[in-house]
């Protein structure tokens, strides 16, 4: 049995063929790990394959010591009750209200009195900065609102492990703290350990212990921030210092 | 049992977790109870882990002492129950939950129905004036339908409907044909079965069943089709680029059904009729020839004015309440589903109060 709570061995993800391969990495307990890359690199696609929806075209991936595509669909789904995910696209049911999609999870998968399901609701939104937007459809929610209502829903349960897809993308800075200090607090109070697929500099730079760079179809870098920032490879040396790919070729560039 | 003096120490044992919420709900909710202690006071000596479920029953107490001007504190706490309780709420001077704002009365939701019926109609018949404003624009050649929309959506409307509505029509003339020769045989009226399909089928039955069928079919297509563009903002991106909606999306649509509802409750008319000519011939030994006689000399032009107007008209109650209720769908998913059963049950309802108003008018015209 393996200590990590999730481990990817020797895994290649894509749709018909492989953008990743030959992925070997572990998170342990309590850490918080991002993974990076450009747009297109694939590291979505390992979220989906961590997270049971989308099968490895090679290798295992282990979430919580289990062999997570080993197990029958039931063993499977028990597995990942004790994940949360936060969507890109916060995938909120349009109709329930904000407070029904929080409590979904306790109301489906626990026998909780009501009264501790409201007050867990209730908590998880002023954790969140939602304060009386229970009541509210999720479609009249601003993009960050959604958002953090998505993390609400994903850490209702207290999992051991949460997937996080892009957070704070497309927010605006302050809201992305907020949220940076959401997982920070999830980890402290609830011993969360997450995983996040990001771009935003910032963020990474706020929160993630360790991140784990993809490029080239495989890891093209791991490490600490500081490690990663002082890399020598030229595309890490790029992304953390926001240097462009291809820079313009004109007059005035000598 | 803590004992009962101003403070009460309520020893918290074990971990503090989903598993055990019940029983420790039903603890704090017995100390809170207990009015003469004025200080409750958690002590976590032999407390274990901590989760959200813990948090919230403790938060439950916390707000319940509060309301009752007693107050609550915690001692031996470990640093992972800091963390933990880190999570409660700030507490404030009314420490109470307090809604954000009232949930409406009775008198309040009258109210907003009646605003959001009123906003619909307006929005109905701001549509339909622009409908109109378009079509003239179209008309008059200032502006063109986008190309091809038309024959596409005759073709989805129409074309694909004539095997269904063809089949039920004639299983409806069918139908009626038997049912109605008995009847009518019991007087010696057989032969009389003729006039009552033919009347029937054009001036009530086909126009309905080919409007029941289109609404069911094409009124929540377009409905669905409609919404989804709405929630996936792709009429917002139309508007954008200067893309008149109404002209893109519901002329085609509208003309469309202008065309294909008459020429569908046509064609259902005679099919229902053949349903019924056949069954005459087989149950009652009237000769088609004979069967299609009394109907030319029953049925005028007249009759078939006022099946193919209605028609006509039930044609506008659908392509108008699927264009109004797609456009006015919201922002997520359901609100399609709710759009599209919204302009079934819509359509259906105003084309039988329309059914009345014509029979109703036909009948004041006869014998006025």
């Amino acid at each position: 049995m393996s200590d990590h709570v999730v481990e990817c061995c020797g895994v290649s993800v894509g749709y018909d063929k492989p953008v990743l391969e030959n992925v070997d990495l572990t998170v342990d307990a309590g850490e918080i790990v991002a993974l990076l890359g450009g747009s297109g690199c694939g590291k979505s696609s390992l979220l989906r394959c961590m997270i049971g929806l989308l099968p490895p075209l090679a290798g295992e991936v282990r979430v919580l010591g289990e062999s997570l595509y080993d197990l029958s669909p039931e063993k499977r789904s028990e597995l990942l009750r004790r994940t949360g995910t936060a969507f890109q696209q916060d995938a909120l049911f349009g109709s329930m209200t904000v407070g029904d999609n929080i409590g979904l999870p306790l109301r489906e998968l626990t026998r909780l009195p009501n009264a501790i399901i409201n007050e867990m609701v209730q908590l998880r939104l002023g954790l969140v900065g939602l304060e009386g937007l229970q009541a509210r459809p999720p479609a009249s929610l601003s993009g960050g609102q959604r958002k953090r209502a998505a993390l609400a829903r994903a850490s209702i349960l207290d999992p051991d492990v949460m997937f996080c897809d892009e957070p704070s993308a497309g927010l605006d800075p302050a809201i992305a703290a907020a949220i940076d200090a959401t997982l920070l607090q999830f980890r402290a109070a609830l011993g969360i350990t997450i995983v996040l697929v990001t771009h935003e500099l910032a963020s990474i730079e706020a929160i993630a212990d360790r991140a784990i760079m993809f490029g080239r179809g495989s890891v093209m870098a791991r490490g600490t921030i500081p490690e990663l920032k002082e890399s020598t490879d030229e595309e890490v040396h790029n992304f953390f210092h926001r240097v462009a790919e291809q820079k313009p070729q004109t007059a005035m560039t000598r | 049992m803590p004992p009962r003096s101003a403070s009460a120490v309520v020893p918290l044992r074990g971990d503090l977790v989903r598993a055990h919420a019940r029983k420790l709900h039903r603890t704090l909710r017995a100390v809170a109870r207990r009015r003469e202690a004025k200080k409750v006071i958690l002590d976590f000596t032999d407390a274990g882990r901590i989760d959200s479920s813990g948090i919230a029953i403790i938060s439950i107490l916390s707000r319940k002492l509060a309301h009752g001007g007693r107050t609550l504190e915690f001692t031996k706490l470990e640093k992972h129950h800091e963390a933990a309780l880190a999570l409660l709420p700030k507490p404030t001077t009314d420490a109470v939950h307090e809604p954000e704002e009232p949930a409406p009365g009775r008198l309040e939701r009258i109210g907003e129905k009646a605003i959001e019926a009123a906003t619909s109609t307006r929005s109905l018949f701001g549509l339909i004036a622009d409908t109109l404003r378009q079509t003239l624009g179209v008309i008059t050649r200032r502006s063109r339908l986008p190309a091809g929309a038309l024959t596409t959506q005759i073709a989805l409307m129409g074309v694909n409907a004539i095997f269904i509505v063809g089949l039920l029509s004639f299983l409806l003339g069918m139908t009626m044909a038997f049912q109605g020769s008995v009847q009518l045989q019991r007087f010696g009226a057989g032969p009389f079965v003729a006039d009552m399909i033919g009347v029937s089928m054009v001036r009530e039955v086909g126009p309905l069943m080919t409007a029941v069928i289109l609404t069911g079919r094409t009124g929540a297509a377009i409905a669905a089709e409609l919404g989804t563009m709405q929630v996936r903002s792709e009429i917002d991106a139309l508007s954008t680029m200067g893309i008149e909606p109404v002209r893109f999306l519901i002329l085609p649509r509208m003309f469309s059904i202008t065309i294909i509802g008459p020429a569908l409750s046509l064609l259902g008319m005679f099919i229902g009729i053949a349903g019924g000519m056949m069954v005459a011939a087989l149950t009652l030994d009237l000769p088609p020839t004979m069967f299609w006689s009394r109907i030319v000399e029953r049925l005028s032009i007249g009759d078939f004015a006022h099946g193919v107007g209605k028609s006509l008209v039930f044609a506008w109650i659908i392509g108008m309440a699927g264009s109004h209720l797609g456009m006015r769908a919201g922002g997520d998913a359901s609100s399609v589903g709710t759009a599209t059963t919204r302009t079934v049950v819509v359509s259906i309802f105003y084309i039988i109060v329309v059914d009345a108003i014509f029979a109703t008018v036909g009948l004041v015209l006869r014998t006025g």
